[in-house]
C-alpha cells in the first residue's frame, strides 16, 4: 500500500509539471500583459523596457524553466496586476473556494443520494417523475442564468439573502471561514446551491441507474426469494454496490465543482480562486494564472488519490490489479 | 496579515469611537467593476487607480465638479519669467496623513519618482526639462518649449511624502514586485486607507487633518469591486450598496422605476470612433479585393461614414442616451471646434454612389475588428455597424475579442477597420491630435495610438504650433484647421460620446464628473 | 431476429410512454426546425444585410408595439427571434453532438483499454486524464483557441471558431467517459465470462468491444445524456466567460448570453424565449436518453 501511494505521488508531480507546461505554453495566446499593465499614454519604448524587465522577451522554454525553478524553491513570484506576492494572493482565496465547493458537494450528496435511491425504488411514482423533471429543467438552464435568477428572487425581491460576497467571516489561523457566522452561511447558501445543482442531478441520476441495475441482479433477487428484509436489501446490499461508480463520479465532481466555481464565483462576486483567476485572465497576469493552475492540479491529484484509495477500501477485488 | 493596514488602525479606531458616539455617522458602500490594481499613484496610469487614489492623494492642481482646474496643493501658479515653464506657489500648513508637513521637497521627490523609468505616468513630464525648488513653498517646472496647458495636464500627478516613501523603501514605484506603497498610503487628501483586501474590499476613513473644508459627511467608505453588471445592480436594489458606477444603460428604466433609487446620467469625455488601415497596401481580410486598399481613398471612407445610421444606434442600442460626435472630443472640451460640428448624415444611396465613384460599384469585403469588453455595448455596436455597412455593399467580416488581445492586434496592424474609444487625458483637443492624428513617430512619441497611421503633413506641422500657442483665439484657429482637414479626409468616423450612467440610493447626494472619477469629498448621505 | 424483436418491443414500449412520445415529438420538431432552418427562417442571421437595427427590440406579436412579421419579436440587432433560434439550435446541436461523439469515442476507448490492460498503460492514461481534469474547460478552450490562432491563417480563423470550440468542449468531456468506462471495466474484468473469453484466446479488441462494452453501457448512457446537455450548456458558459462563439454566430448559448443583458430591461423575450427553447431541447434529449437506456438494457425493466 505504501508503495502504491508513493508511486502515485511521484506520478502526481509529473501531472503538475505537465499542467504547468501546458498552461505556460498557452499564456502567450491569452494576450499581452504589457498592454494591460500600462496606461494609454505610456510610450512604446517604455512598454518594451517593461517587457524586458519581466523577462517576457526570453525564449518560452527559458521562461518555463525559470517559473518551475522558482516554484520548486518556494518562490511563487509577484502578480503583474497588483504587484503582490502570488502565494499570498492565492492562499487568501483558497478557503473561500474550498468552503463553497465542499458545501456544494455536500448539498449535492445529501439531496442526490436519497432522491436517487427513492426514484430507483419507485420508478413509476408521480413524485419520482416530478423530481426527475425538476432536476432536468434545473440542469438545462445555464449556471449563470440560475445564479442571477436566485440573486434576484432571494436577494432583491424577497430580500432574504445577500446578493454578493462572503458575508461575515472569521479568521481561524490563516483560514478565513464563513462557516461560523449566520451571515456567512446566508451568503454561502445561494452560490452553493447554484454550484451544486448540476452535481446534484448527476449524483441522483447515477445512484438511480446503478441502484436499478443492482436491484435486478441475481443476488438481490436471491435475497428477496430468501426473505431478507427489503430495507436491508435496499440499503445494505444494493446501495453499497452502487458505490464504486458513484465514488468515481464524486471524485470527478469535486474537480467539476472547483472548475465550475469560476462561473459561480463570478456571478456572486465570491472572492475565491476562480474569481481571482478570471481577473488574472483579463489582465494576462501570467504568474497568478500559472500558480492557480498548479494549485488546482494539486487538488485534483489529491482527490484522485483519495478516490483510488477508497476504491480499494470499498471493493477489495480491485486491490490486486491496482497495486501490481 | 498584510491586508490590514496597521498604521491606520489608530485612526480607524478613532473613527469607530466617533461612530459610537455620533448617530449621524455615515457609512457609504459603493461598487464599481474594477478594483484599483495598486495604491501607488505613480505605478499604473489607469482610470480605476487614478480615480480611487484621487480621494487619498492630491496634486498641485485639481479638477472641480465641472472639470475646471483649481488650486490644490499649489495655492497659485504663474508662467516663469524669462524662460518656458511654470512657477507653483505651494499651500502652507498642509500635512500628510501621518502628520508630517508638506513642502516643496515632497513635490520634487514626487516629480523624480513619477518621471522615473519605473513609473507608468512619466509621459506627463515629457515636456519638462528641469525642476527647481526655490524655497520650501515655491517650485519651478521648466519646460523645453512654451507649454500653456502644463498645469492642466498634471491634475492627476499626486504628491507623496518624501520621508515616508524613502523610509519605507518605496522611493520608486514597484515594477515586478510589491513595495510598501502598493498596499499603504500617505497622502494629503480628504480620505485615508483603513483596510485593504485587494479585489474584495477596501475601506477608507476621513483624514481629520485635511487642509480643505470637508463638505462631505462620510465617516467610512467601503469599496467593493463587482465585475458582473447584473450582480452589481442586484446589490444596489437589495440595499447592500449605496452607489454603483456604472450600470448597463438598458437597466436605467428598471432602477428609475423603483422607489428609493436614482440614476445619474451624463456624458463621458470618451468619443467612440472607427479607424482605418490608411497605410496598408492591400486589405488583409478581403475575399474579393486583395491587391488594393480601398480605404486609402477618402471617398470610400466617406461612404462608410454615410452608411452609419446613428439615430437607430442611439434609439435601439443606447436607449437615446448618446450624443452623436462630429470630432474626436465632445463639445465642452477645450479646443472643441465649434466651426466643424457637422457629421456625414445617414445616406446609404450617397454611400453607394461614392463607392461606385471610387471604383467599387459592388462593394467589397474587409475585416472589422472590435473589442467586446472595453466600451459600452461595443460588440453590439459593431454587429449593428457591420449590418449597416453590408446594406451599402461594404461586407464586414466582424471579429471581436477582449482588450487583452485586442490592443496587441491593433499594434501589429492586424485590421482593415477597427473600433476605438478615446478620452482626452488632458481634457483638451491637443490630446487626440497628438495621439491619434499626428503621423506615427516613435522617436518623438507622437501618434502612438494612430494605429492605421493616418498621415497629413499639415496636421503634423500644426501640432507643435497648437502645443506652444499661448493666445487662445489663435490656438483655436489652428485646432479648427486640424479638425477641418481630418473631417474632410475622413481620418476617422467619430460616432458618439459614450454615456456615463451611475445609480445610487435616493439618500445619497453625489457629483458625477465627466472623467468618470468618483470623489468621496462631494458625497452627502442623508 | 433478436434485433428486430427488440425494435418491435421498443416501439411497443414507446407508444405506452407518453413522456417519451412528447419528448420525441419536441426533439423531432426542434431537429426538423434546425435542419431546415435555411428554408423555414424568415431571415438568415449570418446574412448581415437581411436584417436591420431599425427593427430592433420589437416585442412578440401578442404584445403592444409588435410587428406581426416577427412572431416572437426581435433582438437588439433587429434579428427575428424565431430565425435566430432555429439557426441557433442548428449550431448548438452540431457542436453538442460532434463534441459528444469525439469525447465518447476517445473516452470510452481509452477507458476500456486502461481497464483492460491495467498496469502502466492504465497509469499513463489516468495521469493524462488528471492533467485534462486539472485544466478547467475555460482553459482548454483558451488553449485550443490559442493553438488554432497560432497555426491557422488569420482569414479563416473566424470560420473555424465552431470547430475549435467543439474540440475544446470534447476535450473537457472525454475524461468523464474514460474514468467511468475504466471503473466499470475493472468490475467486469473480474467476472467469469470475461475471464473465460480471455482464456479462450479472443483478441483484446473483441473482448473489450463485444463482451465488456455492452455490459458497461448503463452508466455510460447516463453520462452521455447528461453530457449532451452539458456540452450545449458548456458552450453557453464559455461564451458567458467571453471565449465562446462570436455574437454574430447565434448558438442557443450565445443567444442566452446576449439575452442576459436584457434580464431586467423589460425585453424579456430576448432572454427567455431562447432559454425556454434550450430547456425544452435538453429535457427532451434527456427523457429520450432515459427511455433508450431502458429499451437497450432490458434488465432494468
Amino acid at each position: 500500500m505504501a508503495y502504491f501511494i508513493l508511486k502515485r505521488l511521484i506520478q502526481s508531480v509529473f501531472v503538475m509539471l505537465a499542467v504547468a507546461f501546458l498552461a505556460f505554453s498557452l499564456f502567450r495566446f491569452v494576450g499581452d500583459p504589457i498592454s494591460q499593465m500600462t496606461g494609454v499614454e505610456t510610450s512604446v519604448e517604455d512598454q518594451e523596457r517593461l517587457r524586458d524587465e519581466l523577462g517576457l522577451n526570453d525564449p518560452f522554454v527559458y521562461q518555463f524553466a525559470r517559473f518551475t525553478g522558482d516554484l520548486l524553491q518556494g518562490d511563487f513570484g509577484f502578480s503583474y496586476r497588483t504587484r503582490q506576492p502570488v502565494a499570498e494572493m492565492i492562499a487568501t482565496r483558497i478557503p473561500a473556494t474550498l468552503e463553497l465547493g465542499v458545501v456544494a458537494l455536500i448539498i449535492s450528496l445529501v439531496v442526490g443520494i436519497p432522491t436517487g435511491v427513492y426514484t430507483a425504488l419507485r420508478p413509476r411514482g408521480i413524485a419520482t417523475q416530478a423530481i426527475l423533471m425538476t432536476t432536468l429543467v434545473g440542469v438545462s438552464i445555464p449556471t449563470f442564468v440560475i445564479g442571477i435568477m436566485l440573486i434576484f428572487i432571494f436577494g432583491v425581491q424577497l430580500g432574504w439573502l445577500p446578493t454578493f460576497g462572503r458575508g461575515g467571516t472569521v479568521q481561524i489561523g490563516g483560514w478565513e471561514s464563513s462557516l461560523f457566522t449566520i451571515e456567512g452561511w446566508r451568503a454561502l447558501l445561494l452560490p452553493a446551491i447554484t454550484l451544486g445543482v448540476y452535481q446534484l442531478t448527476l449524483t441522483m441520476r447515477l445512484v438511480r441507474a446503478e441502484m436499478m441495475e443492482v436491484m435486478r441482479s441475481d443476488y438481490i433477487r436471491f435475497g428477496m426469494a430468501r426473505g431478507v428484509p427489503m430495507r436491508r436489501l435496499h440499503y445494505k446490499h444494493a446501495l453499497a454496490n452502487t458505490m464504486v461508480p458513484v465514488i468515481t463520479i464524486i471524485g470527478l465532481q469535486f474537480g467539476g465543482v472547483i472548475a465550475f466555481s469560476i462561473v459561480t464565483e463570478s456571478v456572486f462576486q465570491w472572492p475565491g480562486m476562480g474569481l481571482l483567476f478570471l481577473e488574472s485572465i483579463r489582465f494576462v497576469d501570467i504568474p497568478v494564472m500559472g500558480v492557480y493552475l498548479v494549485v488546482i492540479a494539486f487538488f485534483f491529484v489529491l482527490v484522485n488519490l483519495i478516490v483510488d484509495l477508497l476504491y480499494v477500501a470499498i471493493d477489495p477485488r480491485l486491490r490486486v490489479s491496482d497495486v501490481t | 496579515m498584510t491586508r490590514l493596514n496597521l498604521r491606520n488602525t489608530a485612526l480607524a479606531a478613532g473613527t469607530l469611537m466617533l461612530c459610537a458616539s455620533n448617530v449621524s455617522a455615515e457609512t457609504l458602500r459603493w461598487a464599481s467593476t474594477t478594483d484599483p490594481q495598486t495604491m501607488d499613484p505613480h505605478a499604473v496610469n489607469s482610470a480605476p487607480v487614478l480615480s480611487f487614489l484621487n480621494n487619498i492623494y492630491e496634486g498641485l492642481v485639481r479638477r472641480g465638479q465641472d472639470m475646471s482646474i483649481e488650486p490644490s496643493l499649489a495655492a497659485s501658479w504663474e508662467p516663469l519669467a524669462g524662460e518656458n515653464g511654470w512657477r507653483f506657489n505651494l499651500r502652507e500648513g498642509v500635512t500628510f496623513q501621518d502628520g508630517s508637513a508638506f513642502t516643496a521637497e515632497d513635490v520634487m521627490f514626487s516629480y523624480e519618482r513619477a518621471s522615473n523609468e519605473a513609473a507608468d505616468v512619466r509621459s506627463w513630464f515629457a515636456p519638462v526639462s528641469e525642476v527647481r525648488v526655490v524655497d520650501d513653498f515655491t517650485i519651478d517646472f521648466v519646460t523645453s518649449a512654451p507649454n500653456p496647458l502644463f498645469p492642466d495636464s498634471i491634475a492627476n500627478f499626486m504628491i507623496l511624502d518624501k520621508d515616508w516613501a524613502e523610509g519605507n523603501d518605496a522611493a520608486l514605484p514597484a515594477r515586478d514586485a510589491e513595495n510598501f506603497a502598493t498596499m499603504n498610503v500617505n497622502g494629503t487628501g480628504p480620505f485615508t486607507l483603513a483596510s485593504r483586501d485587494p479585489g474584495v474590499k477596501t475601506t477608507l476613513v476621513p483624514h481629520e487633518g485635511w487642509w480643505d473644508d470637508a463638505t462631505h459627511n462620510v465617516t467610512e467608505a467601503v469599496f467593493t469591486p463587482i465585475g458582473n453588471a447584473a450582480t452589481g445592480l442586484a446589490a444596489l436594489l437589495s440595499g447592500e450598496i449605496d452607489f454603483i458606477q456604472p450600470i448597463p444603460l438598458q437597466d436605467v428604466a428598471q432602477v428609475e422605476g423603483r422607489d428609493g433609487f436614482k440614476v445619474l446620467e451624463g456624458e463621458e469625455t470618451r468619443v467612440i470612433m472607427f479607424g482605418f488601415g490608411h497605410e496598408h497596401d492591400a486589405l488583409l481580410y478581403s475575399t474579393d479585393v486583395t491587391d488594393a486598399n480601398p480605404f486609402a481613398d477618402p471617398r470610400v471612407r466617406l461612404a462608410a461614414a454615410h452608411a452609419i445610421d446613428i439615430a437607430s444606434i442611439n434609439r435601439v442600442l443606447f436607449r437615446g442616451k448618446i450624443a452623436p460626435a462630429s470630432q474626436l472630443v465632445p463639445a465642452g472640451i477645450s479646443g472643441f471646434s465649434e466651426a466643424n460640428t457637422g457629421r456625414p448624415d445617414y445616406n446609404p444611396d450617397r454611400a453607394k454612389e461614392l463607392l461606385a465613384e471610387a471604383g467599387y460599384p459592388d462593394g467589397f469585403s474587409f475585416g472589422l475588428k472590435c473589442p467586446n469588453d472595453r466600451y459600452i455595448n461595443d460588440e453590439a455596436l459593431c454587429r449593428a455597424a457591420a449590418s449597416m455597412f453590408a446594406a451599402v455593399g461594404l461586407n464586414a467580416e466582424l471579429s471581436t475579442g477582449p482588450v487583452r488581445d485586442y490592443w496587441p492586434q491593433l499594434r501589429e496592424d492586424d485590421f482593415d477597420m477597427y473600433l476605438l474609444g478615446w478620452s482626452p487625458g488632458t481634457f483638451d483637443m491637443e490630446h487626440p491630435i497628438r495621439f491619434l492624428m499626428h503621423s506615427q513617430d516613435d522617436e518623438k512619441k507622437l501618434g502612438s495610438w494612430n494605429f492605421g497611421n493616418y498621415s497629413n503633413a499639415r496636421v503634423d506641422e500644426l501640432l507643435p504650433m497648437i502645443q506652444q500657442e499661448i493666445d487662445p483665439a489663435k490656438r483655436q484657429m489652428l485646432v479648427d484647421e486640424v479638425v477641418a482637414i481630418t473631417q474632410e479626409e475622413v481620418a476617422y468616423i467619430p460616432l458618439y460620446t459614450q454615456p456615463l450612467i451611475w445609480a445610487a440610493k435616493d439618500n445619497v447626494d453625489l457629483t458625477q464628473r465627466a472623467d468618470n472619477f468618483f470623489m468621496l469629498r462631494w458625497v452627502t448621505v442623508n | 431476429m433478436i434485433a428486430f424483436l427488440k425494435r418491435y418491443e421498443g416501439l411497443w414500449l414507446f407508444v405506452h410512454s407518453p413522456a417519451a412520445m412528447i419528448a420525441a415529438l419536441v426533439a423531432a420538431l426542434i431537429l426538423i426546425g434546425a435542419v431546415f432552418a435555411p428554408w423555414i427562417a424568415l431571415v438568415n442571421p449570418y446574412d448581415l444585410a437581411s436584417f436591420s437595427l431599425f427593427d430592433g427590440l420589437l416585442p412578440p406579436a401578442w404584445e403592444d408595439g409588435a410587428n406581426p412579421k416577427y412572431l416572437l419579436g426581435t433582438d437588439d440587432q433587429g434579428r427575428d427571434m424565431i430565425s435566430s433560434i432555429l439557426y441557433g439550435a442548428r449550431l448548438s446541436l452540431v457542436i453538442g453532438i460532434a463534441a459528444l461523439t469525439i469525447a465518447a469515442v476517445l473516452g470510452v476507448g481509452l477507458g476500456l483499454a486502461a481497464g483492460y490492460y491495467g498496469g502502466r498503460f492504465d497509469a499513463i492514461i489516468m495521469r493524462i486524464a488528471d492533467v485534462q481534469l486539472a485544466l478547467p474547460a475555460i482553459l482548454t478552450a483558451l488553449l485550443i483557441d490559442g493553438i488554432a490562432r497560432g497555426i491557422l491563417p488569420a482569414a479563416i480563423q473566424q470560420d473555424l471558431r465552431v470547430a475549435v470550440l467543439t474540440l475544446a468542449i470534447a476535450l473537457s468531456l472525454w475524461v468523464n467517459f474514460a474514468r467511468t468506462a475504466r471503473a466499470s471495466t475493472f468490475v467486469q474484468m473480474k467476472k467469469e465470462y470475461v475471464q473465460a473469453a480471455i482464456m479462450m484466446g479472443q483478441r483484446p479488441s473483441r473482448v473489450m468491444f463485444v463482451h465488456i462494452l455492452p455490459n458497461i453501457l448503463g452508466p455510460l448512457l447516463v453520462i452521455m445524456t447528461v453530457d449532451l446537455a452539458s456540452a450545449i450548456l458548456l458552450e453557453a458558459t464559455l461564451s458567458f466567460l467571453g471565449i465562446g462563439l462570436p455574437a454574430d454566430s447565434p448558438s442557443l448559448g450565445t443567444l442566452i448570453r446576449i439575452g442576459m443583458q436584457f434580464l431586467l430591461s423589460g425585453e424579456w423575450w430576448i432572454l427567455w424565449i431562447p432559454t425556454l427553447f434550450l430547456v425544452a431541447l435538453v429535457v427532451s434529449i434527456n427523457i429520450l436518453g432515459d427511455f433508450l437506456r431502458d429499451v437497450f438494457n432490458p434488465r432494468l425493466r
